[in-house]
């Protein structure tokens, strides 16, 4: 009976030992490309950069491209590839995982834990602006290492406990060219307009279109006034919805875990 | 034949001028300056020796053709006997051989006889010094215009005006908006009130002045105004002596739709600003009636300056009481360029490192 019931604890061991490195980081890689859209040595070297950040901040920073999302949405796919494959750091199983999927052109970052923190809406959807343009010139590479690097940045602004969030959204480059045009723009405008002034003052022979010099003193007699009052148009409009105070929405994915994210097109 | 007027000199006989700087005759050889009252005794007098002149005639008959002399006339200067031609308007000038300022009576008597003339208050160096100022601070003015510039010729001109006295009736509709806006969390509101504002009354302009001479610009004239009637006096022939006078060759009919113009503007303009607390204010509907219109004929000091450059000529006119001066000046083209093209460089250079700057913060 003892033996049995030592046979039994035994197997639980060796199951929960055999479970345990499945779930722990070895097993499944941090980039997971289903669709085959990198070559290898764009993998190698996007791992590293994947398993680097991920150590630094203790948070598993995930990239998975698939064919097809197999009939689920692309939340619900995220969300459960997250939580069954064992990814995330720690007890809130920290992490960001993009997904890819080239079914629909579809991308969705899922936040776990932390990352639903240093990601918020307003953030996703500044880092989403970043890497698209890679995405839809089919870099794939490139997208993802601008993902990763911006998962980085945002993960230590987080940490330094200012998450990029509606009212502290990183800096965009500054437009060198667009802001050129703007200024020559402005520049002939200005110019133009003291020029013509400059000009203006050489010509000083005009007619006078009025006598108003020459009105007799206190002569101004109002004998009829009258202001009526006719209708009145009143013109309602909108306000723009602007009630993102900021934050992340989170959802809860169906293995009843709380995920942040969302995502769209390319 | 018109009769030619001198003033001489009690004194010394000499031909005297007006002196702007005294506002009495001055005698130019010997000094002696006269009181304008004295000579208005002095005018009258010389009027009633002008019975002696009218036997006067043009010399060397059938030399003209006919028509040839309709614009002129000629006269004889009583200090040389040397003749002097002026056009039909000239009222006033100087003897082409011995200098003496000279005045054409005839141009100003009977019913051609001006009601006021405001006598000149500045000079001939005043104006060139106006003239100067004028320049400066014009940034595109050619420098050569500057620097090559003489002035061909200066003259202190009386010009005809007509003054026109009016009373002005109005009664102007106008339609007015008033536009409040206020918003609460979910909309923005703007109300648009619409009213009918009437104004009706009465308005009165005294001595409008209208250039009534055919020679001078109108806009030039308008430039240079206003002039100030407070410093007007009764018409006197001798105010004339040593200026260039013009009599009106434009009639107080023809220049009665000017001063209506101006009338009805400023009247339109007086009304208008009586119409407050409105967003917009369009008229609808305007009648301004004219009334008690009444017409003087009045004599007003201007100097005028031309100049030549580059072919053209520039005329520039200033006020010979208050010293306005105006006048159209050229436009230094490459200096336009240059400008331009500066300031855009340099403009453009500051916006963007303005955008630079705001990129940063």
């Amino acid at each position: 009976m003892k033996r049995k019931l030592l046979s039994v604890l035994f197997a639980v061991v060796i199951c929960f030992s055999a479970a345990i490195p499945v779930c722990a980081e070895e097993s499944l890689s941090r980039l997971v490309d289903n669709a085959d859209l990198l070559t290898d040595s764009e993998k190698t070297s996007l791992l590293l950069l994947l398993d680097n950040i991920s150590e630094k901040q203790k948070m598993d920073i995930v990239v998975v491209t698939t064919d097809s999302l197999e009939g689920y949405t692309p939340q619900e796919y995220a969300d459960d590839f997250f939580d069954y494959n064992g990814y995330g750091y720690g007890e809130n199983r920290d992490g960001i995982l993009l997904l890819i999927s080239m079914e629909d052109n579809d991308w969705y970052i899922s936040t776990t834990g932390y990352g639903i923190t240093a990601v918020t809406d307003a953030g996703r959807e500044y880092m989403s602006q970043q890497f698209l343009s890679y995405l839809s010139d089919g870099d794939y590479a490139e997208a993802f290492s601008t993902y990763a690097q911006l998962c980085d940045e945002f993960i230590a602004m987080a940490k330094a406990g200012e998450p990029f969030d509606v009212d502290n959204l990183p800096k965009e480059p500054f437009k060198i060219w667009f802001n050129v045009l703007i200024a020559l723009g402005i520049g002939f405008v200005f110019a133009i307009i003291v020029v013509l002034y400059m000009k203006s003052k050489l010509k000083s022979v005009r007619f006078q279109p009025a006598a108003s010099s020459y009105v007799r003193n206190g002569s101004m007699n109002i004998t009829q006034s009258g202001d009526f009052f006719l209708y009145s148009h009143l013109d309602r409009r909108a306000k723009p919805k602007d009630n993102d105070s900021g934050g992340s929405s989170t959802h809860t994915s169906s293995s009843g875990s709380t995920h942040g994210g969302g995502g769209g097109k390319f | 034949m018109p009769v030619l007027q001198e003033y001489k000199c009690p004194c010394c006989g000499g031909g005297i001028n007006f002196d702007s700087s005294t506002q009495k005759m001055k005698c130019p050889y010997c000094d002696t300056e006269f009181e304008m009252e004295t000579l208005k005794a002095y005018d009258d007098a010389l009027k009633n020796e002008q019975a002696d002149d009218m036997n006067w005639e043009t010399s060397a008959g059938g030399d003209w053709q006919e028509g040839e002399t309709d614009g002129l006339r000629t006269y004889v200067c009583k200090s040389c006997g040397g003749e002097i031609v002026g056009d039909e308007t000239t009222g006033a000038t100087s003897c082409p051989f011995c200098g003496n300022p000279v005045v054409m009576m005839g141009q100003f008597s009977g019913a051609l006889k001006p009601d006021y003339v405001i006598p000149f208050k500045l000079d001939k160096k005043a104006a060139k010094e106006a003239l100067k100022k004028h320049y400066q601070g014009k940034r595109l003015l050619p420098k050569v215009f500057k620097d090559e510039n003489h002035i061909d010729e200066i003259k202190g001109v009386y010009v005809p005006f007509w003054l026109f006295d009016a009373d002005a009736d109005a009664n102007i509709r106008y339609k007015a908006t008033r536009v409040r806006t206020w918003s609460d969390s979910d909309y923005d509101y703007t109300e648009t009130s619409y009213f009918s504002v009437l104004r009706g009354g009465s308005i009165g302009f005294e001595r409008v002045p209208v250039d009534g001479s055919s020679k001078m610009a109108d806009d030039l004239m308008e430039s240079i105004e206003p002039f100030n009637f407070s410093d007007a006096v009764d018409f006197q022939t001798a105010y004339l002596s040593g200026y260039l006078a013009d009599k009106y060759d434009v009639n107080a009919e023809q220049s009665i739709n000017r001063a209506n113009e101006r009338i009805k503007k400023s009247t339109a303009d007086a009304f208008a600003s009586t119409v407050q607390g409105y967003s917009t204010v369009v008229p609808e509907s305007t009648s301004i009636c004219l009334h008690n219109g009444k017409a003087k004929y009045a004599l007003y000091p201007v100097w005028l300056l031309n100049t030549t450059w580059k072919g053209e000529k520039y005329t520039f006119a200033m006020n010979g009481q208050t010293g306005k001066l105006v006048g159209d000046l050229p436009t230094d083209k490459s200096a336009f360029r240059k400008w331009l093209f500066g300031l855009w460089g340099i403009a453009s250079a500051v916006t963007f490192g303005l955008t630079y700057l705001w990129w940063l913060l």
